[in-house]
């Protein structure tokens, strides 16, 4: 088994016209027992910036926390908000230190930068980033994942539009994955709101 | 790193042969390698060996002697040079696959005090002063032909002749040496680099006749 | 508690992997990048290629990725092997470089850089699989080296990398003359990273150039974009309103109640 496979996940980001979403399913298991069905793996570090971390959920908790206390301290140095781009790369200099002893987390990240344009990017577990324009996944059912976005992923969707696509994309891709599911939690992030919304899946 | 290296001495100084083949597995990664490295003006070194552990190996004490040689005033001596490299294999021997496996170094160069010198550093990290050393995995096909053709008192023509009939005869039978030959002859006056292309290395197994070129009528 | 670190990396979790690796579960593959890389000298500089494909196992990763990265103005990288890996070490004497420069005020050597990729790759003895093909011009003239992830080097005339580095070396042992012009060194790069596009799995999609000479650099990020769609939707899929389920919904209002606006610099007399 690989530790990737421990707890189960599945994590989808968007990129809308000046919007982004990211959605995460909400399983939480051990193997193939289910121990919960409202874990999200979508955190909040800032109105405009949500991280998502696929993989073994002890470290996922582990580096939510690290990525929450290195954002304070930037904001009391800064007395800002990180930059969605910023935080990319502290992410990836996070898990690169540990190149020799990773945590074991594949990150995805889904922003909107200061001058409106969303930001998505995801990486692996030792920080390899990738920068993509449309859409990233990450966690056990990215094999599934990956083709139903290549399919239904259009440029300059609308914010109610990028929720339906990606809502369709993150609740066909989990139910192929026995580790994910049971529902899910979908972030629109725009100018001036969020919108965060739980969608009914298998129970299953 | 596959190699046959070579330093025989003359009378007047020392002339080192080298093969310019690396490889890795089967692929032959640089065909026109160099694999007589300087450490001073007139002491040089040839490398056999895993390329990165010679290399860095060869960078140290580089470093090593041009510290010296400013505090020294002076150049600094090939036998000096030589056990520096033969103190660095020494002391890395379970790092570096250099000097534990089929590999080592031939030190050679040339100073006022002892003339040209040959130092080989074998396998486990020993220092010997030897008349010739040849070295790599294509030395074991030329030991024979060494013995037989090397002489002490030979002109500088002489020794650089026996060099590359030795090293051709190495990059004959031995798989992981080839492309050109490249020597050096250290004495005196200076150094003096040659270079001997693939194509003109002399044929040394056996005289094979040219290709005839198929011409369809 | 957090201390300040000062660089370099950390071993803390090594333990806890080593036991789960006990335990027998797997340590996770990385995103690597089999890769198809090349470079050669031409007549005024070098011209380095790099296809744009990064795999994690027998997925492609990102299908459009950047292999060419920025060493100093006057010089880039070619990277393959662990894609973190090839970012960070090519990022690293990046820095350093700008550092020296600033300290120098001197144009960046590429035997400089060489020698710092080699530095950082031999003390990780190969475990910071990088291997790059590094090419630049500086005032002694152009350079191309290859660098392996044990930390070895090579100075050669034109140099390949990477799974296709067999298709590649091809097309160059074939078509290489020296003294090429730009264009005939941008058709060869071109052609030697097209097959290994199109012959090695590892590698895929577009061509990226870069031509590095006295006068300045020219990035052609996807000089060859071989990877159109063939299957493009006639009819784009569209999800009305309400297609999914929605359990609950909440919404955040996020605009400020506060606007900074900058200032305008106030006039000073000056006398």
């Amino acid at each position: 088994m690989s530790i990737f496979e421990y707890n189960g996940s599945a994590i989808v980001a968007m990129a809308g016209k000046e919007c982004v979403a990211i959605g995460s399913d909400l399983r939480f298991g051990v193997q193939l027992q289910t121990l919960a069905t409202d874990y999200k793996k979508v955190y909040k570090i800032h109105d405009q910036l949500f991280i998502g971390l696929a993989g073994l959920g002890t470290d996922a908790e582990t580096l939510s926390q690290r990525f929450a206390f290195k954002h304070n301290l930037y904001k009391l140095r800064e007395e800002r908000d990180i930059k969605p781009s910023a935080f990319g790369q502290l992410v990836s200099a996070t898990l690169y230190e540990r190149r020799f002893g990773p945590y074991f987390c594949q990150p995805v990240i889904a922003g909107l930068e200061p001058d409106g344009s969303p930001y998505l990017c995801g990486m692996d577990s030792i920080g390899a980033q990738e920068t993509a324009k449309d859409f990233m996944v990450a966690g056990t059912a990215t094999d599934s994942l990956l083709g139903i976005c290549e399919s239904l992923w259009r440029p300059d969707l609308g914010p109610e539009e990028l929720f339906e696509t990606l809502s369709q994309a993150l609740l066909s891709g989990q139910d192929r994955d026995c580790l994910a599911g049971w529902g899910a939690v979908v972030y629109v992030i725009t100018k001036d709101k969020v919108i965060a919304r739980t969608l009914k899946g298998r129970m299953d | 790193m596959g190699t046959t290296i070579m330093a025989a001495s003359y009378d007047g100084g020392v002339v080192m042969g080298a093969d310019s083949r690396t490889s890795t597995g089967s692929y032959v990664a640089n065909r026109v390698t160099d694999k007589i490295t300087p450490l001073t003006d007139r002491v040089y070194i040839c490398r056999s060996g895993s390329a990165a552990d010679t290399q860095n190996l060869s960078r140290y004490v580089q470093w090593f002697l041009e510290q010296h040689g400013m505090e020294l005033g002076d150049d600094p001596e090939v036998k000096t040079a030589a056990k520096l490299a033969q103190t660095m294999a020494y002391q890395n021997k379970n790092l570096l696959q250099a000097s534990g496996g089929l590999a080592g170094l031939i030190v050679a160069g040339w100073d006022k005090h002892h003339g040209g010198s040959v130092f080989a550093i074998p396998l486990g990290g020993t220092l010997v002063k030897v008349p010739f050393s040849i070295g790599g995995s294509g030395s074991a096909y030329i030991n024979g032909l060494c013995d037989r053709l090397w002489r002490p008192n030979m002109s500088e023509e002489e020794c650089k002749a026996f060099v590359v009939k030795a090293v051709s005869h190495a990059m004959a039978r031995d798989g992981s040496s080839g492309g050109c030959i490249r020597t050096v002859v250290i004495s005196k006056d200076g150094i003096k680099r040659s270079f001997i292309p693939g194509d003109e290395v002399p044929v040394a197994a056996g005289e094979l006749p040219p290709p005839v070129r198929q011409v369809r009528a | 508690m957090e201390t300040a670190q000062q660089g370099g990396f950390s071993f803390d979790l090594c333990k806890r992997n080593e036991f789960f690796a006990a335990k027998g579960v797997q340590h996770p593959g990385f995103t690597k990048t089999g890769t198809t890389i090349a470079g050669l000298i031409f007549k005024d500089g070098v011209v380095l290629g790099a296809d744009t494909r990064s795999t994690a196992g027998s997925t492609v990763a990102d299908k459009n990725c950047e292999k060419i990265h920025f060493i100093a103005p006057n010089i880039y990288c070619c990277g393959a092997g662990t894609a973190a890996d090839t970012e960070n070490v090519t990022g690293m004497v990046a820095s350093q470089l700008e550092l020296h420069r600033y300290a120098t005020g001197t144009q960046s050597r590429v035997v400089t850089a060489m020698t710092l990729l080699k530095g950082h790759l031999f003390k990780y003895q190969g475990h910071v699989s990088a291997a790059l093909v590094l090419g630049g011009v500086d005032f002694r003239g152009p350079h191309l080296f290859t660098v392996y992830p044990h930390g070895s080097t090579d100075s050669l005339p034109f140099a390949t990398m990477g799974s296709g580095s067999l298709n590649a070396m091809a097309v160059f042992e074939a078509g290489f003359k020296d003294d090429m012009s730009r264009e005939e060194a941008m058709a060869l790069v071109a052609r030697a990273i097209r097959s290994g596009v199109m012959n090695d799995l590892g590698s895929g999609s577009n061509v990226d150039l870069c031509i590095i000479t006295k006068d300045g650099v020219e990035y052609l990020r996807n000089h060859e974009y071989l990877q159109t769609k063939t299957y493009e939707r006639q009819f784009p899929q569209k999800f009305a309103s309400g297609s999914v389920p929605v359990v609950r919904e909440r919404v955040y209002d996020i605009r400020r109640a506060v606007q900074v606006v900058e200032g305008e610099p106030m006039e000073m007399e000056v006398s």
